[in-house]
C-alpha cells in the first residue's frame, strides 16, 4: 500500500454553533489506500452529523487520484447538506491542478493558509 | 551526433496490482522531467494520466496473476505517447466499443458525475491529451493510447486559444 497518513484534529471554530475539524493528509492517495484511509473522515461525519466544518490541509499531499476526488465530492455533499462547509488549504500546485481539471474547485474553495481557510469559514 | 530528438520507446510490464502503480507514477514523473521538454506541470499531469489508465487496466482488464503493459514513446521536442494494454482476462472487462460508449456519454456537455468513481478517463486522461484512442488487441484485451504534442502544451500554457483538437478514435 502506498504510504498515506490522515490526522484529524479539532480547531477552535470561528462560528460559535459549529464544530471545526482539520484533516491533515500526508503522502499519496491512490487506488491502493484511498478506500481504507478515507473512512477516517467518514467516521468524523458520523460522529458529527450536523454543523460540521472541515478544512482539508493538503500541504503534504503529494498525489491524489480521481477516486479520492470522488470521495471529497461525496464528503462535500454530506457536510453541506447538514449545515456545514468544506474548504481546502495549502494544496500543492500539482494537487490544485488535479482538483481544477476534475471540477472540484467549482464546489470547494482553495486557500493558501489555514488562517485564510478559517476566515472563509467564518464568513 | 545529436540524438536528442530521436524517438525513444520504453516498455514496462507490471503485475495486475495497484501496489505497483506508484512506481510507474514516479517513473513517469521523472522521465518526463528529465528526458522531455514538457514543463514540470505536464510531468505531474502525465503522472495522473498514467495512474488512471493503469488503474482501469488493473481493475477491469487483466485478471489477478496476469499483467498490464505500459509503453512510453517520445521525442524530446515533439510529443509523448502513452499506451496501456491489458490481457482482457479481467472479471469486468470491456471492449473498445463499450469503452468508447462510456467515454462519449461522460464527455457529453452537461453530463453530471455522481458517485465516487468514473471521472478519471474523461476528466483527467481526456483533458490532458490531444488524442485518445481505444483499440481491441488481436490477442485479447484493450489497448488505450494517448498522445500529447509539446507545441500544443506550450500554446495552452501561454493561454493561446486553439480549436479543440481532442479526438477519440475507435479501431476494432
Amino acid at each position: 500500500m502506498t504510504e498515506v497518513k490522515v490526522l484529524i484534529e479539532d480547531l477552535v471554530s470561528p462560528t460559535p454553533d459549529k464544530k471545526l475539524k482539520i484533516v491533515h493528509i500526508t503522502g499519496q492517495l491512490d487506488e491502493s489506500n484511498v478506500d481504507e484511509k478515507i473512512q477516517e473522515v467518514y467516521k468524523v461525519l458520523e460522529a458529527n452529523p450536523q454543523n460540521l466544518d472541515l478544512i482539508f490541509d493538503l500541504e503534504n499531499l503529494e498525489y491524489m487520484n480521481s477516486k479520492s476526488i470522488g470521495y471529497l465530492t461525496d464528503i462535500y455533499g454530506k457536510v453541506t447538506e447538514t449545515n456545514g462547509k468544506v474548504v481546502i488549504a495549502k494544496a500543492r500546485p500539482n494537487i490544485a491542478d488535479i482538483l481544477q481539471v476534475v471540477g472540484l474547485t467549482q464546489l470547494v474553495s482553495l486557500y493558501d493558509s489555514i488562517d485564510s481557510a478559517k476566515t472563509a469559514l467564518a464568513s | 551526433m545529436d540524438n536528442t530528438n530521436q524517438e525513444t520507446k520504453i516498455t514496462i510490464t507490471l503485475p495486475t496490482s495497484a501496489y505497483f502503480v506508484s512506481g510507474i507514477r514516479d517513473f513517469t514523473l521523472n522521465m518526463v522531467k528529465n528526458t522531455t521538454n514538457f514543463e514540470e506541470k505536464w510531468a505531474y499531469r502525465f503522472q495522473s494520466v498514467i495512474d488512471e489508465l493503469c488503474n482501469n487496466a488493473i481493475e477491469y482488464g487483466s485478471a489477478e496473476g496476469q499483467d498490464i503493459k505500459v509503453t512510453f514513446i517520445f521525442k524530446t521536442d515533439d510529443y509523448l505517447r502513452i499506451i496501456v494494454e491489458d490481457t482482457g482476462t479481467g472479471k469486468n472487462k470491456i471492449d473498445a466499443a463499450g469503452l468508447q460508449k462510456i467515454y462519449d456519454e461522460r464527455h457529453a456537455p452537461g453530463y453530471v458525475f455522481s458517485g465516487i468513481r468514473g471521472r478519471g478517463l474523461v476528466k483527467i486522461v481526456g483533458e490532458w491529451s490531444d488524442e485518445l484512442k481505444f483499440e481491441d488487441r488481436p490477442e485479447g484485451g484493450l489497448k488505450i493510447s494517448i498522445i500529447k504534442h509539446l507545441k500544443d502544451a506550450r500554446k495552452k500554457d501561454a493561454g493561446i486559444s486553439q480549436p479543440n483538437t481532442s479526438t477519440v478514435t475507435l479501431n476494432i
